[in-house]
């Protein structure tokens, strides 16, 4: 406990007043509405002014790598779903891909149209989840509400080709589960062109909204270079100005064949990597996706879904394989290692929350108290996955 | 530099360029690694990836493996100096994942994953070093590449493994007072925590 003076100047006048402030610890969470699930921060604070953060984890650690190693390669997949539960096809995809890579495996391009397809969907419906939640831990009740409207949609298509909303398991090694009932891509583009007019509400309601800009531009401002060393990916490396997006740098599936943009954080409203540019990177992409998925509606070929190698027990060939893809947060590694068997060795999942989290103890200090909840929002975690 | 596109799974032939490359740099500069390849090729063969592995387990031919190449430091002491050579001479500025590996109770060492990234030749690189369970200490590399503090902690809790020179070696996931390192394959589940029963 120490006193530490620190100087206020009084509205008006020139004389300095010296105001001692106390040290003092807030916690944040275990269970606070920002926090986005169960995760405590420990905050010191000198008056108003944060001098220090701790992130304390683990309140929903399940050992999902554990776990992985006592099921079966199949077995594994609905856990996938649960790490990151706002985007369970994309979760299916990446550790699908890996398992494919062990085994050699090519899925059929029907598959591959499809997969980014509900991938890109499933986007969608997180960056609008996380966009609407975000405005809500800034206190504008409202913008959830029309966010919530579309995502709604979405998990009613998902309903429709799979029977669960959130928790999809779709997307399997050698493919997918089933293909699309017949008129589920005509929904699909049907909702894509209401989207695309009410992605201007969102824009209207937050983005421009002359409060929220006040609350968000040049708070929480992270630098590429630290973005990088701190092994941040996804809209929080773009919004920093880095350009990277796995799906074009790196490209897997049919990617490749895509025309889109890689929307970066150019500071328009403060600087570089603000709060302000994570939320716009996220709505553009949202835009991205759109277009993308118009692609693949045009661009899907007919024909198988499954490949006929991939039964129900998949015994994929001894080695160690990593493969990354771009999570709505970031990049989702799995980094698999096979033994030959039907049981996997090690299922070591990178998890994009995690890394981007482990900045926060970075960017809190020197920020105001009052902005702990903008800064930690703007991250845009899934404790889900943070602690898998 | 363009990225080929070599399978759905992404461009693994880049990568290997990657690995190759990196292999000779860090080899020049005199640190002994080694460069671990695959020896079964990248896309299975006709009507041959379903029962593959089934095949060569009974034939008793469990050194070919599929997947990534790699690059093994023998010395795990040396990893500190590795680190700054790989980001400061090869550019690889990102450490994507840090993991540990234990392959069965009864192997001698664990093994431990450096993933690093190198964001403007889009090439990936993977370390991997092994340390003795009955030794476990090894260089931290947290003050190179800042990404490592909470991995180095979850590998720590995870294996029981001590990353000498850590900034902050606390539990991360885990309650302060678990016993045992659950990702170990020789790990015993607990028949209860702190009163509360298994089942």
């Amino acid at each position: 406990m120490g006193l530490t003076p620190s100087f206020a100047q009084a509205p008006g006048s020139e004389v300095e007043v010296a105001v001692p402030t106390q040290d003092c610890s807030i916690n944040m969470g275990p269970q606070h509405p920002a926090t986005h699930g169960v995760m405590r921060l420990l905050l010191k604070a000198d008056g108003e002014v944060l001098t220090g953060a701790q992130a304390h984890l683990g309140y929903l650690h399940r050992c999902a790598e554990k776990i992985g190693e006592n099921v079966d390669w199949t077995q594994y997949l609905p856990y996938t779903d649960r790490y990151d539960y706002l985007s369970a096809m994309n979760n299916n995809l990446g550790y699908s891909l890996a398992v494919e890579k062990l085994m050699g495996l090519e899925v059929p391009e029907r598959a591959q149209w499809m997969r980014v397809l509900l991938a890109e969907l499933n986007r969608i419906a997180s960056h609008l989840f996380a966009v609407g939640t975000y405005g809500l831990d800034l206190g504008a009740f409202t913008p959830l509400f029309y966010t919530l409207r579309e995502r709604e949609e979405i998990l009613d298509l998902f309903q429709e080709i799979c029977g669960a909303r959130l928790t999809c398991t779709f997307i399997r090694p050698g493919g997918l589960f089933n293909d699309a009932p017949e008129g589920w891509l005509e929904k699909v583009e049907s909702f894509l062109c209401r989207f695309e007019e009410r992605w201007k509400e969102y824009d209207a309601l937050l983005l421009r909204n002359k409060i929220f800009i006040e609350r968000t531009a040049g708070i929480g401002t992270l630098s590429g270079n630290d973005a990088v060393t701190w092994g941040v990916t996804g809209p929080l490396l773009r919004a920093s100005g880095v350009d990277w997006d796995l799906r074009r740098d790196q490209p897997y599936l049919v990617y490749d064949q895509l025309d889109f943009e890689v929307p970066l954080g150019v500071g328009r409203q403060g600087e570089v990597g603000d709060c302000w540019d994570r939320t716009e990177v996220r709505m553009s992409e949202m835009l991205a996706s759109l277009s993308m998925i118009r692609q693949c509606l045009d661009k899907m070929p007919d024909g198988a879904i499954q490949h006929p190698d991939a039964g129900p027990v998949l015994r994929p060939a001894p080695g160690r394989a990593y493969v990354g893809v771009e999570n709505p947060r970031g990049e989702l590694g799995h980094w698999l290692v096979s033994d030959g068997t039907k049981h996997p060795v090690r299922v070591r999942m990178r998890s994009p929350s995690f890394c981007n989290l482990s900045v926060v103890e970075h960017l809190l200090p020197g920020a105001m108290l009052g902005d702990a909840a903008a800064i930690l929002g703007s991250i845009d975690i899934v404790v889900g996955e943070t602690d898998r | 530099m363009t990225v080929a596109r070599d399978a759905c799974w992404g461009p693994a032939q880049v990568h290997a360029l990657a690995v190759r490359e990196a292999f000779e740099a860090i080899t020049a500069s005199g640190f002994l690694v080694t460069l671990e390849e695959p020896d079964l090729p990248l896309h299975a063969p006709e009507g041959e990836s379903k029962d593959l592995a089934r095949r060569r387990k009974q034939e008793g031919d469990l050194s070919v493996w599929r997947g990534d190449p790699y690059l093994l430091l023998p010395e795990a002491s040396q990893l500190v100096d590795v680190c700054v050579s790989i980001r400061e001479d090869l550019g690889f500025s990102m450490l994507y994942d840090l993991a540990g590996c234990d392959l069965s109770a009864d192997a001698a060492n664990l093994q431990i994953v450096y993933g690093f990234l190198n964001l403007s030749r889009k090439q990936r690189l993977v370390l991997l070093t092994e340390v003795a369970k009955d030794q476990l200490h090894l260089p931290s590399v947290a003050k190179v590449f800042p990404a490592a503090d909470w991995h180095e902690r979850e590998a720590s809790e995870m294996y029981g493994l001590i990353f000498d020179g850590h900034p902050d070696p606390r539990a991360l996931l885990l309650p302060e007072d678990w016993e045992g390192f659950p990702l170990r394959k020789d790990y015993v589940f607990p028949e209860e925590y702190g009163g509360i029963p298994w089942a």
